[in-house]
């Protein structure tokens, strides 16, 4: 018998395996990253269904608003699209599927004969909102990582500018 | 818990590197002169950061609810980073003149990743260990296309950078599964339900994953392909930290994560982890023996390198550890060396560095070839040099283990290795020059290059005297 | 009740779709999105790991690879642009003056 979590559970499974089919066969790189915001809604939603609300919203924000517009404006930077067809060929087919069917499988076959270690079988799934232990968490135990991960994206700013800017005019010294 | 003073005080070696690289970019902008002096601003950075790893090396502790480790282990790599460090920079303020590099970007980029291989080694919690590798890798990505006007140099950042994105992947993915079979990431909490966990498939898939993603890091075969064309597409003194310091903290936290599986003595990890390890002394090798390209024949040497110290930590047992870090000390100074000379040689991006330009180099610098010749000796592994107590102490660990036929390949791979050291050799002392390129040698050069070449042949000479160190600190948990 | 099989199943689907994407396409653009999909796979792994065994750590963990996720893709188009800016391609096979 389905009740109303498992729809929304089959729901959202098939938003997401259908637009990741779509960001890896896609011959339009427009429709992959499209696709894509698809996935990251997809993903969202699982995220709602395993109580993480806070995560959710997150996930939005980092992945569709941030990640997803810096794809969308690389396609444009390297496509001239008024002139050139955005199209985008495939190559050593075979030998990847075989990988990925290999990796799918070995992943798959354990999962499904794993007894779960030290899961509880009944899911303790929260009641309250995260966002308060998620904040309390990142002042306290997880303070290091969190002043650590402010030096990920100071290097990737940094980094960024370095790369992507225009050359100046050689300096003198 | 609310993190203490004290906690903040384990860690000031981190903190330390990390504010200089921050006091860099502010001064840049505050004081117009400051690039003149960004080199010396950095050195000393890292010179109060090896004076408080000193202060903090006796008391081993872990800080801020057990993420980090300090003192001994931790303190030893942050010593050995910032020795690291120093050097290529001091080597780098030739190179400097000639790209017209941003001195300051280049310094600061430099500090960080040294940040990101201290976090990395000193990590207690696969997380920390996965936030400094990836500081780390940032940092190498945007290194690695430092030169941005030259194509090669964009190709190589791209390359290393879709690779080393998709071996995130993998170790996220183990990372996932070890966590979701035992339910924690701290390390010591992990090696508690030890060996029940080492009998889940689950968990094992989970190891396997988390190998394949630092495999790719340390470029093991047959995850090494980036390695050769992203160094030769790198600035030389890049691919030199690269080399040296990136893969120790690669096998710093290698040794963190796996020494308890593999002396656990699950035999599936253990075959995996040793076909790695033959393959890697093959293929890097073999390949070596065929390059042209100074930095690619490095780069393969590199990889039969991580080949030698992958077999002294598959033996786990002392001698295999005490080996394993003598010969990360050996072979980072050695590298870094080694590719300093290379890049002093290459006075214009990726020229004069075919085999055929170091014809001749001890009648135009009787100093550079001395020092690539004892480079290129410890590299081999000829008595000497410290390179030969690093591999017999390798060796004599995995005949302890009874791993007898990774010795006979390490040794056959060795004998092969001859080659292609002995023609650099033989090109530099034997052979006329070919062109008359001028090499201008800094003072800051010569003191790297010296430092190390002294450190390599001290360490052959008195190996007992990193040994006791090493003994000393071989305390992980 | 979905089981938590089913959110793993599903992940480890995902996570091969993505290395199958990685593996065949061209363009480092749509490789990127491929890697993007992995990462979104395990973090999908942690949360039901951590949901399924009330255990916040998995949750924490998935901040800070959004962190590296975030910053990857800052670093990883700025070089795209820098190869696109020089060599008026960004199809990995034509890649090639470095032998891969």
């Amino acid at each position: 018998m389905l009740n109303l979590y498992d729809y929304i559970f089959y729901f959202f499974a098939i938003v997401i395996l259908g637009s990741s089919f779509v960001v890896v066969f896609s011959r339009n790189i427009v429709h992959s990253a499209f696709a894509l915001l698809f996935t990251f809604f997809g993903v969202a939603g699982f995220y709602v269904l395993l109580s993480a609300d806070f995560l959710a919203i997150t996930q939005l924000l980092v992945y569709v608003g941030g990640i997803l517009v810096l794809l969308l404006f690389g396609v444009m930077l390297t496509n001239n699209i008024v002139n050139v067809e955005i199209k985008s060929g495939t190559m050593q087919t075979l030998p990847a599927s075989l990988i990925a069917a290999l990796i799918a499988g070995l992943l798959c076959g354990i999962f499904y004969v794993s007894n779960w270690y030290l899961v509880p079988t009944t899911p303790e799934l929260l009641n309250n909102t995260t966002a308060v232990a998620i904040g309390y968490a990142f002042i306290t135990t997880w303070i290091l990582p969190f002043e650590v991960a402010s030096v990920v994206l100071l290097v990737a700013m940094i980094g960024a500018v370095i790369i992507a800017r225009r050359e100046k005019a050689p300096e003198v010294e | 818990m609310i993190p203490t003073f004290q906690d903040y005080l384990n860690v000031a070696p981190i903190i330390i590197v990390s504010a200089t690289a921050l006091l860099e970019i502010v001064f840049q902008i505050i004081f117009k002169g400051f690039k003149k002096y960004v080199n010396i601003f950095s050195i000393l950075g890292l010179l109060i950061s090896i004076y408080f790893a000193i202060i903090n090396f006796d008391k081993v502790s872990m800080s801020f609810s057990n993420m980090v480790f300090s003192g001994k282990y931790a303190s030893f790599f942050e010593i050995l980073f910032c020795i690291i460090g120093i050097l290529t920079i001091l080597q780098s303020s030739t190179i400097q003149k000639y790209y017209s590099i941003n001195k300051i970007e280049y310094n600061v980029l430099i500090l960080i990743s040294i940040v990101g291989m201290m976090v990395m080694s000193a990590g207690a919690d696969l997380i920390s260990i996965f936030i400094g590798l990836e500081i780390m890798s940032i940092c190498f990505y945007v290194l690695a296309g430092f030169a941005r006007n030259q194509i090669i140099a964009n190709e190589a950042s791209l390359k290393y950078f879709l690779l080393g994105a998709f071996a995130t992947g993998f170790l996220l993915y183990g990372i996932a599964l070890i966590y979701g079979t035992v339910g924690t990431t701290n390390i010591i909490k992990i090696a508690q339900h030890y060996p029940i966990a080492l009998s889940l498939d689950l968990h094992l898939l989970g190891l396997i994953l988390l190998l394949i993603g630092l495999a790719f890091k340390v470029a093991l075969v047959p995850f090494h392909m980036w390695q050769p064309d992203v160094y030769e597409g790198a600035i030389t003194n890049v691919s030199g930290l690269m080399a040296s310091g990136g893969k120790t903290a690669a096998f710093a936290s290698f040794l963190l994560i796996f020494s308890i599986p593999l002396a656990a003595g699950n035999n599936n990890l253990i075959e995996i982890v040793s076909v790695l390890a033959a393959l890697s002394m093959i293929v890097g090798n073999i390949f070596g023996l065929v390059q042209q390209n100074i930095k690619r024949m490095l780069a393969y040497s590199s990889i039969a390198h991580t080949g030698y110290i992958l077999v002294g930590i598959i033996a786990t047992n002392n001698f295999g550890n005490h080996g394993a870090l003598f010969y990360l000390v050996v072979y980072s100074i050695t590298s870094v060396g080694a590719f300093g000379v290379a890049s002093i040689l290459e006075n214009e991006f990726g020229k004069n560095l075919n085999i055929n330009d170091y014809s001749g180099l001890s009648q135009k610098n009787k100093f550079l070839a001395f020092a690539m010749s004892v480079f290129m000796f410890s590299l081999i592994g000829i008595p000497p040099f410290a390179g030969f107590v690093g591999k017999y102490y390798l060796f004599a660990a995995a005949i302890q283990r009874d791993l007898t036929w990774l010795v006979i390949l390490g040794v056959l791979t060795s004998i092969v290795s001859l080659y292609y050291y002995l023609r650099l050799i033989v090109y530099m002392y034997f052979r006329d020059p070919e062109n008359q390129n001028n090499i201008i040698v800094t003072n800051d050069f010569k003191i790297a290059i010296s430092f190390s070449t002294i450190v390599v042949i001290l360490f052959g000479i008195y190996p007992s005297s990193l040994f006791s160190v090493i003994r000393y600190i071989f305390n992980i948990y | 009740m979905i089981p938590l099989n089913y959110y793993l199943l599903f992940a480890a689907f995902l996570f091969s779709v993505g290395v199958v994407g990685v593996l065949i396409r061209r363009n480092a653009i749509i490789v990127f999105m491929c890697i993007e999909l992995m990462l979104n796979s395990v973090n999908l792994t942690f949360i039901a790991f951590s949901a399924f065994m009330g255990n916040a750590i998995g949750q924490m963990f998935v901040f800070f690879v959004m962190t590296v996720a975030a910053a990857e893709a800052a670093v990883g188009l700025a070089i795209i642009i820098a190869l696109f800016r020089n060599k008026k391609t960004i199809n990995i096979d034509q890649i090639n003056l470095l032998k891969w």
